[in-house]
């Protein structure tokens, strides 16, 4: 087995020089990692297959660490499709110009901001953040990844105009777990006392029953905003043939797959403008994350 | 004994930490990290191989990233070397390899993207500054007389392959072995910003909490490095070397015009791309460095000088372990083994596992800079150590411990701890990027907000406040005239 | 051009004069010993003359200047590097053309270890190590050879066949010995060196040993 193996790895990369040729003609795209790897990849291969057989092209996932590599790798064009978030979405649609919102889910166009916290803080859930500013104030905080709009951006705005304080002078520790399942997992640990995050992954992991709820609960929730979509490059139509742009468009608004929609999940993705984040990009300016 | 100018240095030097500590954030934040330990523990103890079916291709990654780079790296080094004696060139050197690979590999993701050669790259440019500086040092101490012997109209290039290459020799090729070593490492982590190595798949396991997954991993790792006497061969070293470039995998294609804008947009400061001009420097300037170099220089140093004297303790503790003067040969194999583990262990995926374990604070990082540190140190001195001979009526235990060996060794215990510093620091300064706020998560939060060119002036920062430490680090060893052979 | 003639040769070491000033001429076909107690300045005059010839002379020096790390035939080989260009040398250090092995043999024979050819040098014994500095300087061929203490370390039939061979192959040549009866045996002319200066200078058969030993 190990035997086939090694072979199976020469032959790949001896040809990796004709494959890279190759992969010129590939529809490459990725996805911002804003929760546990397994479950990208097996989501993202899902569409990738979906993809590929809608449009009659190659399509490959690339999984990435960070936001700020999925938004370079767009930029660069090594990917020309790819699953932001808000934030991340509004910076690279920036950085390229021509690049399009073509769809986003149907619970992107009102998203919202869990803040969950340790039971042991007791912390009690409540209708406005500022009536929670005695029992907040002092505590461990953590974000998602440094680059997340539901795990970072908005969070922090809120954080800001509600209790008039930067997150770190107000907490006494804030740091950027990473993603989504992470903050999660911290704040169910107890690492951090309290967190902020995607209401979605929180749902979800709720109905999958992977939740310890007497250690972890929702204490406020913020008002809605429009987070993810799916965001292509200008350039599709010169590299993959005219009316690419508009296939693409078609294929994702067609997606009916039960299976694939629960794993974003998302009950369908629903057309979607540049325009629609204009929001997104205005509390941005305002803590400084964009210029 | 105060009267001893090492001892005196010692002592400042503890001082300092200790005020340090009383500034550095150091807690146990996760509400229960003994069990999250355990748990550790237990995956490590009961390795998952087959979770995985791209590990045995990360590993593969992971040594030939190793190779290529270092190949590369000891190429240009040896050219470099060549005309060390240059100060531009002195200054490149000390410049280059004051970059960590892991910024170098940020660097290079922001235009090569996910291509092989970010990775090689990342590897070969700070390493070439290395070997440069080592190999001139190696040559320089080749002895001079047979060149002076040859016929005055020797062309260059023979002198040199005749009189100095055959006499550096074994010492070029240990050093570049042992490099090659660092190598693994390197290539080892550069997974955790994405590229195709072991620390790609170690990141996720972890942070899933897949400990038997990641426990393979590790346990790989060593045995790859445990196990580089017996297949890094003289004679087989071509055949890896040409074989390696193969096994890099495909990535990603280059777009090239992508780093003509790197160079001339994203990492010219912003104040000059847009209509500010020269005069919205001093601001911007000033705003960066009050928020973000300020604080991350501060928190930079004061772990350092922690993690510094930490790792001297960790290595006076742990030299007994493999000296022959102390225990047998059972409590010696398990002392190797220890301290193997630890050496082997990059103090970044030692931190990673900590932070994971104990939450967020600088203790992580002390403990993993100290116990990988403490490791090599630990090893050297202890085989030093062995090397001693003792009156047969010497004393025993702890009287053989203080008043024979560690007097003999302090001297090179010193040597070693002060050529650390540098490297300590690097280290330091990288593991912001986990989340401890040195310097590296300010360079990190810069490209998370795709601010290349703040992230660039962090960068230089960081530099020159690394050269600034070796400079320090060599005018004390100078002081106290001590001599060292150099570690990675 | 084999003999030299040099004036006004000092040499200082740390301020002090250790050396002349002196003049020293020799012409060809004379084979001149340089005597006097250790400390005289014989080793500094040796390097001196080597400096103001060019280096073109072969030089066996005290020290011997061989590579450690490089077998007999590389480090005898090195006499003529200035023979050959780059590539050829380069080629040599790796595999060796097959008529160089055979001059470098043959003169081994001469001296009595063709059989350590392909011995690392830092593996012999220090006679040995002395004939593959004298091979060297043999392969060398200038016409002029400096030779500081040639036979210390050889026996004394080794010594007799090593001068007799030095004094044959060199049209002219400078040693530095010791040995009173070996410089009386094999030079034309003994020189004596005294505290840098010349005390003595005179054709070999006009002294007898005693004559010299005024000098130690």
């Amino acid at each position: 087995m190990a035997l086939n193996l090694i072979r199976k790895l020469m032959v790949s990369s001896l040809f990796c020089f004709g494959a890279a040729t190759a992969s010129a003609e590939t529809f490459v795209f990725t996805a911002i990692p804003d929760e546990d790897e397994t479950k990208l990849v097996e989501r993202f291969r899902g569409v990738a297959d979906y993809l590929s057989n809608e449009l009659n092209v190659d399509v490959r996932y690339i999984p990435v660490k960070s936001y700020a590599a999925a938004v370079s790798a767009f930029r660069n064009n090594q990917v020309q499709l790819a699953w932001f978030g808000g934030l991340s979405g509004v910076q690279a649609r920036r950085l390229v110009p021509g690049s399009e919102a073509i769809a986003q889910g149907v619970e992107d166009q009102a998203f919202e901001t869990y803040f969950i916290a340790n039971t042991n803080t007791g912390i009690e859930p409540a209708d406005e953040l500022s009536s929670l500013e005695e029992g907040l104030q002092g505590k461990t905080f953590t974000f998602g990844s440094k680059g997340s709009t539901s795990g970072r951006l908005m969070p922090e705005f809120y954080i800001r105009e509600t209790f008039g304080e930067q997150p770190d002078e107000f907490f006494s520790r804030v740091g950027f777990s990473g993603n989504h399942t992470r903050t999660l997992r911290l704040v169910e640990a107890g690492t951090y006392e309290v967190g902020a995050l995607n209401f979605q992954v929180w749902e979800k992991e709720l109905a999958d029953g992977n939740i310890d709820t007497d250690a972890v609960q929702v204490i406020w929730r913020t008002p809605a905003y429009p987070d993810y979509q799916w965001t292509i490059r200008g350039d599709v139509n010169e590299r993959f043939g005219e009316g690419f742009k508009q296939r693409v468009t078609e294929a994702l608004l067609n997606l009916d797959d039960q299976a694939l929609l629960e794993s974003f999940p998302r009950s369908g993705f629903i057309p979607a403008s540049n325009d629609d984040y204009e929001p997104i990009s205005k509390t941005a300016e305002e803590i400084g994350i964009l210029d | 004994m105060f009267q001893s100018p090492t001892v005196r240095t010692s002592f400042i030097f503890l001082a300092i930490a200790l005020v340090g500590l009383l500034f550095a954030d150091i807690a146990i934040t996760a509400s229960n990290p003994w069990r999250d330990l355990g748990n550790f523990f237990f995956g490590v103890v009961t390795p998952n191989f087959f979770s995985n079916e791209g590990l045995m291709t990360a590993l593969l990654r992971t040594v030939s990233f190793a190779f290529v780079g270092v190949a590369l790296g000891s190429i240009s080094g040896f050219l470099l070397a060549l005309v060390y004696r240059w100060l531009p060139v002195r200054i490149l050197c000390a410049f280059v390899r004051a970059i960590h690979e892991l910024f170098w590999a940020l660097i290079f993701l922001q235009f090569f993207g996910f291509h092989p050669l970010t990775g090689v790259l990342a590897i070969a440019i700070p390493y070439a500054g290395i070997f440069a500086k080592v190999y001139s040092e190696i040559l320089e101490e080749a002895d001079p007389e047979p060149g002076r012997l040859l016929p005055p109209r020797t062309g260059v290039i023979s002198a040199f392959l005749y009189t100095k290459i055959p006499d550096c020799w074994v010492q070029l090729r240990t050093y570049t072995a042992y490099r090659l070593e660092c190598g693994l490492r390197s290539s080892a982590i550069l997974g955790f910003v994405g590229l195709p190595t072991l620390g790609f798949y170690l990141e996720s396991a972890f942070s899933q909490g897949h400990y038997s997954d990641a426990g393979a991993m590790l346990i790989l790792f060593y045995v790859l490095i445990a196990t580089m006497p017996l297949w890094v061969k003289p004679k087989l070293l071509p055949a890896y070397i040409l074989g390696a470039p193969f096994f890099l995998g495909e990535g990603l294609p280059i777009v090239w015009s992508n780093v003509g804008r790197f160079f001339t947009q994203d990492i010219v400061p912003s104040p000059l791309r847009g209509e500010e001009g020269w005069a919205g420097m001093g601001a911007w300037l000033g705003d960066m460095f009050i928020n973000q170099a300020m604080p991350g220089i501060w928190n930079t140093v004061i772990l350092t000088q922690v993690a510094l004297v930490a790792t001297g303790i960790i290595a006076l503790l742990a030299f007994p372990l493999i000296s022959t003067h102390f225990g047998g040969p059972v409590r010696r194999t398990s002392g190797h083994v220890f301290l193997v583990i630890m050496r082997s262990t990059p103090e970044y995926i030692l931190a990673y596992i900590l932070l994971q374990l104990w939450g967020p604070s600088m203790l992580p990082a002390v403990v993993a800079l100290a116990l990988h540190n403490g490791g090599i140190i630990g090893h050297l001195i202890g085989r030093q150590s062995s090397t001693i001979r003792l009156r047969p009526d010497a004393p025993n235990g702890l009287n053989r411990y203080t008043y024979e060996l560690v007097p003999r060794v302090y001297r090179s215990f010193l040597a070693f701890l002060f050529y650390r510093w540098e490297i300590i620091m690097r280290e330091t300064a990288i593991l912001g990027i986990l989340g401890i706020y040195t310097l590296g998560f300010y360079v990190d939060s810069a490209i998370q907000n795709i601010q290349f060119d703040r992230a660039m002036v962090l960068i230089l920062i960081t530099a020159s406040l690394n050269i600034g430490v070796d400079v320090l680090g060599r005018f004390i060893r100078r002081k106290l005239a001590l001599q060292t052979m150099p570690t990675c | 051009m084999a003999g030299f003639d040099l004036s006004g040769l000092t040499a200082s070491f740390g301020g002090e004069r250790v050396i002349g000033p002196l003049s020293l001429k020799v012409k060809a076909g004379e084979q001149v010993a340089l005597v006097g107690k250790s400390g005289a300045g014989k080793s500094t005059l040796m390097r001196l003359i080597h400096q103001h010839v060019n280096r073109n002379s072969s030089l066996v020096p005290q020290e011997l200047g061989l590579v450690n790390a490089l077998p007999v035939f590389h480090n005898v080989f090195m006499g003529q590097l200035d023979q050959h260009g780059n590539w050829y040398n380069t080629v040599t250090l790796m595999r060796p053309f097959s008529r160089d092995k055979d001059k470098v043999r043959e003169l081994l024979k001469a001296l009595g270890m063709a059989e350590k050819l392909w011995i690392p040098t830092a593996s012999l014994s220090g006679g040995q190590r002395q004939r593959v500095a004298i091979a060297r300087a043999l392969y060398r061929s200038a016409p002029l050879l400096l030779a500081d203490e040639p036979i210390s370390a050889l026996d004394g039939p080794m010594a007799h066949q090593v001068m007799q061979l030095l004094k044959d192959r060199f049209s002219a040549s400078v040693f530095a010995l010791h040995d009173v009866d070996m410089a009386l045996a094999y030079c034309s002319r003994i020189v004596g060196i005294q505290d840098g200066q010349i005390a003595l200078d005179e054709p070999a058969e006009r002294l007898v040993a005693s004559d010299i030993m005024s000098l130690y």
